[in-house]
């Protein structure tokens, strides 16, 4: 184990914990409080949207629900509403804690998050009316992301100050990634809608541009902020250092340069520049690299000390995260292999792909960190075992179930598209009974969601009934190292 | 890594590389192509569209045609989009200089439409389609776009207009048209338009084997 102080979490003492945990906890919890809102929002419409995939006469005839806008509402709201808000209360808390600094105006942060989901709501009535921008990921019309720049801008300046207000000691592995997310997010932002929606250079250099600003988006802004929560968590739960200083830089810097080249891996054969697909191609197989740097440093990190994922649902919902998150790099290392993306391309195995990065992955990290950081900003307790437990259950079925069927599916899908012998009627036949699953387990993931909003609910409004144990989702063992909650 | 700045420069090196790379490098080489002359019509490649079919290129922006339908021809050995006669050649850069925002697309939900108005030119089967799909494709999953249509009496003349030759349940009854709003219009207008029928230079078009 190494004893390089990068590798350890902070030395606060609970006192001044708890006094800095008091400093952020109002923005904190308007972020994680309206993004559970859009998460439920998002996914309803990601449902919606499946069932129209098996059975078009679904709310059909109806413009505002047309299939075209739902899903697109869905994909928008889970990264705009959901996602990047949550990342946002992750990285505030975990920046205040790891500077070691009280928050100062936070008064600004509270106006940052009401002004971010006003932008929120405004694009997805944009979507709903006609004014969706067709750009992946970047689907809201342009008067609503210069709402969602100016909000962001206003964190960013906040976490500049605070980073150089910082206590002196060396950046934990958690600050590298907090820097890069937070550093990587409105550059990325800022040009996409600059170039692509607000004042669009010709169409033959956009494809690229919004290749770029896909790939990065996760990898560059969602990828960095889990990892961030998760090697904080992780350490922090079960009392260890993190196993290798030379691991984690090798994870950061491998993402950093891959994840930002690897974005236009999903233009193979496009109209671009042959050397930009092939430059994609290259970086999107090394994503291999922090995949295994990742998994292996945390796995000898943890190693022996599984345990406490039985009882605190902080552990479980990140290490389940984390694991999602090395199969999200390991699948789309196979898929940006030429000769299998001749297959896989405009499958449904690329909606399997981003049901497995953004909900397997991110959003499962998120979840353990929210279980990990409110009841500490709170001083409250979670209302019920049992609904975390539904969560969690509900949610890893309907990833497992939803990624497997999209693969499977989009597998033989993929195969008749290009099977010059198989009619596109075929292709569709051959995909439906996959859909239909996949749109069973897209309601998994709602009764998921719906749980979490349900023990969010409970510790908010503290519906916990007093004197009752701490909501662990097992019996606590004896030799656990840290208190759950507080 | 101690200083911040050391995080900082690193930082900004591996994204920076990225940004010039793919984001810079399209812009100043890639923004500003133009047409090339067709010696044989006297007009240019691509050939310039009606306004109509642009304003249709925002009808199909905000109806998500994109999340069902791609628009490229990939050459081989990518793909075997050519073989498949989704078009005759790769489709370029180029090829997209008309467009406001590039429709690539990420799924085929439904089929390729790069060279749809090179398929399909009758204007009202069209119409046909995108107002009750599976009357003309009993097996397609595509939805009804009867919401830019307008379900209406026919007072005095019939609309010149009107969708003709709907059959089955979705017909209009004795004495009712089906008459497509201006947005309808444009969206066939811009379907027409999808043709990569033309030579460029940069995508020949492959030989047989």
């Amino acid at each position: 184990m190494s004893n390089d102080q990068s590798s350890q979490p902070d030395t606060l003492n609970s006192a001044e914990r708890s006094t800095i945990d008091a400093s952020v906890a109002a923005p904190v919890i308007l972020f994680f409080g309206t993004a559970i809102f859009w998460l439920l929002f998002g996914s309803v419409f990601e449902v919606i949207s499946a069932i129209k995939l098996v059975w078009p006469c679904f709310l059909d005839g109806c413009g505002l629900f047309t299939y075209g806008r739902t899903s697109v509402v869905s994909v928008n709201v889970l990264a705009y509403g959901w996602a990047t808000p949550a990342a946002i209360g992750i990285g505030l808390w975990l920046t205040a804690r790891l500077c070691r600094v009280q928050l100062a105006r936070y008064k600004s942060l509270l106006a940052a998050g009401i002004i971010w989901n006003i932008g929120t709501f405004v694009g997805v009535a944009g979507i709903l009316i006609g004014d969706n921008t067709s750009i992946s990921h970047l689907n809201f019309p342009g008067y609503s992301t210069h709402i969602l720049l100016l909000a962001f801008l206003i964190i960013a300046a906040w976490a500049i100050v605070t980073f150089n207000q910082r206590q002196s000691g060396p950046l934990y592995v958690s600050q590298w990634f907090l820097v890069a997310g937070l550093f990587s997010f409105p550059w990325l932002f800022a040009t996409a809608s600059q170039l692509l929606v607000w004042k669009p250079v010709q169409a033959s250099a956009q494809p690229a541009i919004a290749a770029w600003f896909a790939g990065g988006f996760f990898n560059l802004w969602l990828a960095p902020m889990g990892l961030a929560a998760a090697f904080y968590l992780i350490p922090k739960s079960i009392g260890r250092a993190i196993n290798s200083h030379h691991l984690s830089l090798l994870a950061f810097w491998s993402l950093l340069l891959f994840g930002a080249w690897s974005g236009t891996s999903r233009l193979i054969g496009g109209p671009l520049p042959a050397w930009m697909a092939s430059v994609g191609v290259a970086a999107g197989v090394m994503m291999i690299i922090p995949a295994i740097a990742v998994a292996i440093n945390l796995h000898f990190t943890l190693d022996g000390h599984y345990g406490p994922m039985s009882w605190s649902p902080a552990l479980r919902f990140t290490i389940t995260g984390v694991s999602m998150l090395v199969f999200t790099w390991t699948f789309s290392a196979i898929n940006s292999i030429p000769l299998v993306n001749s297959v896989t391309n405009f499958s449904d195995i690329t909606r399997g792909l981003n049901l497995l990065g953004y909900y397997g992955s991110f959003s499962m990290i998120a979840f353990g960190a929210i279980y990990y950081i409110l009841p500490r900003l709170t001083g409250k307790e979670w209302p019920s075992s049992c609904l975390i437990s539904w969560h969690f259950w509900l949610a890893t079925t309907g990833v497992l179930l939803g990624v497997s069927t999209l693969v499977l599916g989009g597998l033989i899908q993929g195969y008749a598209l290009q099977d010059i012998g198989v009619t596109f009627r075929s292709s569709m036949e051959f995909v439906y009974p996959f859909r239909f699953i996949a749109a069973l387990a897209a309601l998994l993931i709602v009764g998921a969601n719906l749980a979490f909003a349900l023990v969010f609910a409970g510790l908010h409004w503290s519906l916990r009934r007093p004197g009752t144990a701490p909501a662990l989702i097992a019996v606590r063992e004896d030799n656990s190292q840290e208190p759950v909650a507080v | 890594m101690n200083k911040l700045t050391l995080l900082f420069t690193g930082i900004l090196l591996t994204f920076g590389s990225a940004w010039l790379g793919l984001v810079a490098y399209p812009v100043a080489n890639l923004g500003h192509l133009q047409p090339l002359p067709n010696e044989e019509t006297g007009g240019v490649n691509p050939p310039t569209v009606s306004g109509l079919a642009v304003i249709g290129q925002k009808v199909y922006a905000a109806n998500g045609c994109m999340e069902c339908h791609t628009q490229q021809v990939r050459p081989d050995p990518f793909s075997t989009d050519i073989a498949k006669q989704l078009g005759k050649r790769q489709t370029v850069p180029r090829d997209e200089i008309r467009e406001h925002t590039p429709f690539l697309g990420e799924y085929r939900i439904g089929q390729d439409l790069s060279n749809y108005g090179a398929r399909q030119t009758d204007v009202a089967a069209i119409h046909r389609h995108l107002y009750a799909p599976k009357s003309v494709t009993p097996w397609s999953n595509m939805p009804s776009y009867s919401y830019l249509y307008e379900y209406r009496k026919i007072v005095g003349q019939p609309s010149a207009h009107a969708v003709q030759g709907l059959t089955g349940s979705r017909a209009p009854k004795p004495g009712y048209e089906i008459v497509p709003t201006q947005q309808a219009e444009a969206l066939v207008a811009y379907l027409l338009s999808l043709n990569q029928n033309y030579p460029l230079p940069e995508s020949p078009e492959p030989t047989a084997k």
